[in-house]
């Protein structure tokens, strides 16, 4: 047991213990009231007692709760902790090597290229520390222009492509209405949101990567991004936490994809500032996943 | 030449690795998770003059790959490189089995000046073994029938002989040298760990309740490595 799982037990059998002794006194005051025949003064105690077990219980549960997510924030000041100093380690371990040695120009080609992705790397870690900070603000104004969701979805798929090194058929985009599906928002945080799904679905792939997104109007007012993976799967009871702040998923025999915890927190804020909402389903482990974002379709 | 053996996830970092270790002469293989150095080492008998472990790996971490190592009869030296550089994560590594600790990112000179070290002490722990005739500069010290090796980290007690990691060692070292006095733990953590801040300085019962299991006849009512209530530890040689 963890340091913090004795903590949580020690207060919950405290809790325990002090309930059976609210509610035994309680028995006690009914016994003793009962005999005297005094009514009110026997109502008043049994409400009483109900409202001390009461709040006893949700004292409880709360404690617990703010322990889990002190837990959540340690797990996420380590992984970025551990985000932020791997880039910092490689690029300055390959320009002290650039410095201290002799080397030919296809090895020092190769060096800066590989300084030029952790700098890629620290980018997309402190830039979605950041997006977080925001969305955990006050909704803020968003600019609405339309967006040509098709078009979009396009540019994130050639993006990821590049960006995992992966063959043109390792994600595929399907998109079965010849109209354009136009939503209205912000096509920078709408990117931010296809991005982090493609991103997800690709580090979640065990060997193969086989993904599918799909763009469509499932009624005439919605419009829908599909991304649809073949991969680790998510039990179906951690479909909904997944997009709470810091939380990773955790899939038996399968090892921990690192990142920050952030990504799917940040879909969701985006989502929801667009008035849409984005939802997770899986058939379970080693079954893939399927994420959707919807958002009210804007006629065209 | 030496072999060393990378456990690193990162393969930035590993190719880095590989390629300066390889310029300073060395051969060097990876491993990518904690799963596969535990294979090499433990089940291949691949051997290795050092390996530089990484904490934060896949799987199994670098925590609990040194104290497999440790507790398979492994006692090749082991360098921990991470992330986490705080004090109670140095001595969780040293308490694990690890011979020296850097933190990322580390200096390259640096990284390569301490695998040296480590190699060095090898190489000084190879010519010497134990049992040979010992040269006048070998760090022995002798107590009730117990016998202490500094020089090849070895402590020949009851019949039995216990390697000892680099720490358990210079702790040893530390309390023996100042036998009969009370040494506080902060002193310890100074002195032998050369740590300074504030720091869970309960991480150094667990070194004191591993020395005395070799060195004690009952461990848990010790004669030699008594504890000092408030204070600390007392090393005492006559055991009274």
């Amino acid at each position: 047991m963890t340091r913090r799982q004795k903590a949580i037990a020690f207060f919950v059998a405290l809790c325990v213990l002090l309930v059976a002794a609210a509610i035994s006194l309680n028995i006690g005051w009914i016994v003793i009231t009962a005999e005297r025949a005094r009514v009110r003064v026997l109502v008043f105690g049994i409400i009483t007692f109900g409202l001390i077990i009461a709040g006893l219980i949700v004292y409880t549960v709360f404690l617990v709760l703010e322990i889990r997510r002190n837990e959540e924030h340690d797990t996420f000041i380590n992984a970025v902790t551990h985000e932020l100093k791997t880039p910092i380690a490689s690029i300055r371990l390959y320009l002290e090597t650039l410095q201290s040695r002799t080397l030919n120009d296809e090895q020092r080609h190769g060096f800066y290229d590989v300084m030029l992705a952790d700098a890629e790397r620290l980018h997309r870690t402190v830039d979605q520390v950041l997006k977080a900070g925001m969305a955990s603000q006050k909704p803020k104004v968003i600019a609405r222009a339309p967006v040509d969701m098709s078009a979009l979805a396009r540019e994130c798929v050639e993006l990821a492509l590049a960006r995992h090194h992966l063959q043109t058929d390792a994600i595929v985009l399907e998109s079965h209405d010849e109209r354009p599906l136009m939503a209205r928002g912000d096509a920078d945080e709408l990117r931010t949101v296809v991005t982090n799904l493609l991103d997800n679905a690709v580090k979640y792939s065990a060997d193969v990567v086989r993904v599918t997104v799909a763009v469509a109007a499932p009624s005439p007012d919605t419009v829908w991004v599909r991304v649809h993976d073949r991969g680790v799967g998510i039990p179906r009871k951690q479909l909904k936490r997944i997009f709470r702040r810091f939380y990773r998923v955790q899939v038996r025999g399968f090892k921990q994809v690192k990142g920050t915890g952030l990504g799917l927190y940040i879909v969701r804020s985006i989502a929801r500032a667009h008035g849409g909402r984005v939802f997770a389903q899986s058939e379970g482990e080693g079954r893939g996943a399927t994420f959707t974002l919807e958002l009210p379709r804007l006629a065209s | 030449m030496s072999r060393i053996l990378v456990v690193e996830d990162e393969q930035h970092i590993a190719d880095g690795l590989r390629f300066n270790l390889e310029a300073e002469g060395h051969e060097v293989r990876i491993a990518s998770d904690g799963e596969q150095a535990l294979a090499s080492i433990l089940d291949e008998h691949q051997s290795f003059d050092v390996v530089v472990l990484d904490v934060m790996l896949p799987g199994r971490d670098g925590f609990a790959v040194a104290s497999a190592l440790r507790s398979a009869g492994q006692f090749v030296p082991i360098l921990m490189l991470t992330a986490r550089g705080r004090p109670e994560d140095v001595l969780r590594g040293f308490e694990a089995g690890a011979d020296d600790y850097l933190p990322k990112p580390f200096e390259l000179a640096i990284l390569i000046a301490r695998i040296n070290g480590l190699l060095r002490r090898r190489r000084w722990n190879e010519t010497a073994p134990a049992g040979a005739a010992a040269p006048v500069t070998r760090e022995v010290y002798t107590f009730r029938d117990r016998t202490l090796d500094f020089t090849a980290m070895e402590v020949q007690a009851r019949g039995t002989s216990y390697r000892l990691t680099q720490m358990e060692c210079d702790l040893l070292r530390y309390l023996v040298t100042h036998a009969g006095q009370p040494v506080s733990r902060g002193a310890l953590l100074e002195n032998v760990w050369g740590l300074h801040e504030e720091t869970d300085t309960r991480a150094i019962d667990n070194f004191i309740v591993r020395l005395r299991k070799y060195l004690e006849d009952r461990p848990d009512s010790p004669r030699f490595l008594q504890t000092v209530r408030g204070v600390g530890y007392k090393f005492v040689p006559d055991g009274t």
